[in-house]
């Protein structure tokens, strides 16, 4: 419980200390510049289709870049007057991520708002705004944790190339394929093909997500892809947390 | 119980080795000082105390917990280079680290007001930290390293990379914080901050700790004394020069070397008897230094006595800062050299009161 109030606060000063230092006006002028461009009111009515699947995508750019700039702030040397502290390194780790989370939460629901005010969904009440809200929000949580995992405080060098190898691998079926397989021997191309449905499959989740989140259709077994998202996202978490409590801490950025 | 105990700890960087098979003990209550050159494995050892990096080979242990999580929270800590999150107020900042130590809420607020006081920072606490000098930034350091109040703090280098003035401020600091009773690892490579603040010293060379001294026998009279009179009648000097080999006298000055309390004793109090005016007396040498650059060439080292007389006179070097540590050590002390017969007096009378100590344990002072 402690562990929990203590990262909670720590969420808070890091939340305070990035809206000081101005970063969240790169957030908020993305979100700004994003809804000018996508969602402000043309001659059509945007549909709920439409919304969902362009701010899962503009969100998850958004995780990119506040999750690596939170990240960074773990990496300077004022972090040892913190991880000295009852805070831990657990907390330490997650209050960047869950900063993170809230600074790109909170522009998703500006950006909600602001369509409601301005340019309303035909045909999007609250439930189904929060049905497809949902999984779009996890995928931010589980790339976050996938960025906080590969984030250089966490995984050393050597760590980080085998893990970009592993999601390139999983994503390698709309580059390797075809003709390029078919010039490969047999064996090889089994050993590729197998390989990719390995490591693809914990990307299920944030691909069926993002479907989920523009269908809104939950019914037959996906009710189970937020689950498998959540479940996933802590997976990362967890090791993360994991790595980052038994590796050697030498902050250096500044 | 030790606050530190380390037993053949090996620390390497790669392959190349930091520590190399290093084994210290700090006792609850001591101020230990580790002085070393440059690269010489200081801030490595207190960043491996901390839990931040891991010991190659070997044991470490801060009140007997080889798990260092279950010590976070009962150490303070001065790191060498303070670097801050300089968008807070001073007051802000020290509330914001104390519930990351789980000080509860009035329990909190007036530490951090107490911590403020104390370092002289109330009058700018609401100030922004990047509005401060590096003055105040430091003594902020020391209100952070005490929030909580630590069994054990850990200062490293506190006055590397400042000036004069600054390192002057922060070791008057430090001395207070000296007498608040904490169990006190610093690591450094200015001498004078060992002899201001230690009780015991730590020379780590090679990755291993070469010698440990007690602070108090650095004190004791020099291992060799210039004695200047206002005249010295040539059948004196004979008489004196025959008391031991070595004393020499050369015009109007006498020379111990080496010098012991009772030679030293014996000599003044000549005279003295023969009504001579006594200009200066002055320990030649500096202890620690002297030990300190031995180790570092590699000589063999002759360590002063365990359980030395009390202090007579403080070694040269920063006369006011070592003063200070005398006056606290020593009442009678006089604190500089060379400042007349009524003080010669008081030191034969000092001298002629019973020895706590047998006089064989006094015969090889620095």
């Amino acid at each position: 419980m402690n562990m929990l109030i203590r990262t909670l606060r720590f969420v808070g000063f890091t939340l305070v200390e990035y809206a000081r230092s101005g970063r969240i006006l790169v957030e908020l002028l993305a979100g700004v510049i994003f809804f000018y461009i996508f969602l402000r009111r043309w001659t059509t009515l945007p549909s709920p289709e439409y919304f969902f699947s362009t701010t899962s995508l503009f969100a998850l750019a958004l995780t990119f870049y506040s999750t690596s700039a939170a990240l960074g702030l773990g990496d300077r040397p004022q972090g040892y007057l913190l991880l000295v502290r009852r805070l831990g390194r657990g907390g330490y780790l997650l209050g960047f991520y869950l900063a993170a989370q809230v600074v790109i939460w909170a522009i998703y629901g500006l950006i909600s708002i602001a369509m409601a005010l301005y340019n309303p969904i035909q045909g999007l009440d609250v439930r189904g705004w929060l049905l497809g809200t949902l999984p779009l929000l996890l995928n931010t949580a589980l790339l976050g944790a996938l960025l906080t995992l590969l984030a250089p405080i966490v995984l050393p060098a050597t760590g980080r190339l085998v893990v970009l190898a592993l999601v390139a691998i999983a994503f390698s079926g709309g580059l390797i394929g075809g003709q390029t397989l078919a010039g490969l021997p047999g064996p090889v191309t089994a050993a590729i093909n197998i390989a990719r449905t390995i490591f693809s499959t914990p990307l299920l989740p944030a691909f069926t997500g993002f479907a989920l989140s523009v269908s809104r259709d939950y019914s037959g077994i996906a009710f189970a892809i937020p689950l498998a998202q959540l479940f996933l996202t802590l997976g990362l978490l967890t090791m993360a947390v994991y790595i980052f409590a038994r590796r050697e801490i030498i902050l250096s950025g500044g | 119980m030790y606050a530190i105990e380390i037993e053949n700890l090996y620390k390497s960087y790669d392959s190349l080795p930091v520590l190399n098979g290093l084994n210290l003990r700090v006792r609850q209550g001591q101020v230990y000082g580790l002085l070393g050159p440059n690269g010489s494995g200081k801030s490595t050892l207190i960043h491996l105390l901390l839990g931040f990096l891991r010991p190659t080979r070997g044991t470490l242990r801060v009140f007997g917990q080889q798990d260092l999580e279950q010590v976070r929270g009962r150490i303070g800590y001065l790191p060498e280079r303070l670097r801050y999150h300089l968008r807070y107020s001073g007051r802000e900042y020290l509330r914001y680290l104390g519930q990351f130590s789980d000080l509860p809420g009035e329990q909190l607020s007036a530490r951090v007001e107490q911590e403020l006081g104390a370092v002289g920072l109330l009058s700018a606490a609401d100030r922004q930290l990047a509005t401060y000098s590096k003055g105040m930034l430091q003594r902020l350091g020391i209100a952070q390293a005490l929030l909580s109040d630590p069994d054990i703090l850990l200062i490293d280098e506190p006055t590397s990379g400042l000036d004069p003035a600054g390192q002057r401020e922060m070791l008057e600091l430090l001395a207070e914080v000296r007498g608040r009773n904490h169990t006190i690892f610093l690591t450094t490579h200015f001498l004078d901050e060992i002899e201001l603040l230690c009780d015991t010293v730590g020379i780590l060379f090679g990755g291993q700790l070469a010698t440990e001294i007690d602070v108090q026998s650095l004190r004791a009279p020099g291992r060799s004394v210039l004695i200047k009179v206002a005249q010295l009648p040539p059948e004196l000097a004979a008489r004196l020069q025959q008391m031991a080999p070595a004393v020499r006298c050369t015009g109007r000055e006498i020379s111990l070397q080496p010098n012991t309390a009772a030679l030293q004793a014996q000599v003044l109090r000549a005279l003295l008897d023969a009504d001579l005016s006594i200009i200066a007396l002055e320990p030649q040498g500096r202890p620690l230094e002297d030990i300190y650059m031995r180790i570092v060439r590699g000589d063999s080292v002759e360590l002063p006595a365990a359980d030395p007389p009390p202090a007579m006179f403080a070694p040269p070097g920063r006369p006011d800062a070592t003063t200070r540590v005398l006056e606290g050590a020593a009442p009678t002390s006089p604190g500089r050299p060379g400042t007349g017969d009524t003080l010669l007096r008081e030191l034969l009378k000092q001298d002629q009161e019973p020895p706590q100590t047998s006089p064989t344990e006094h015969q090889e002072p620095l």
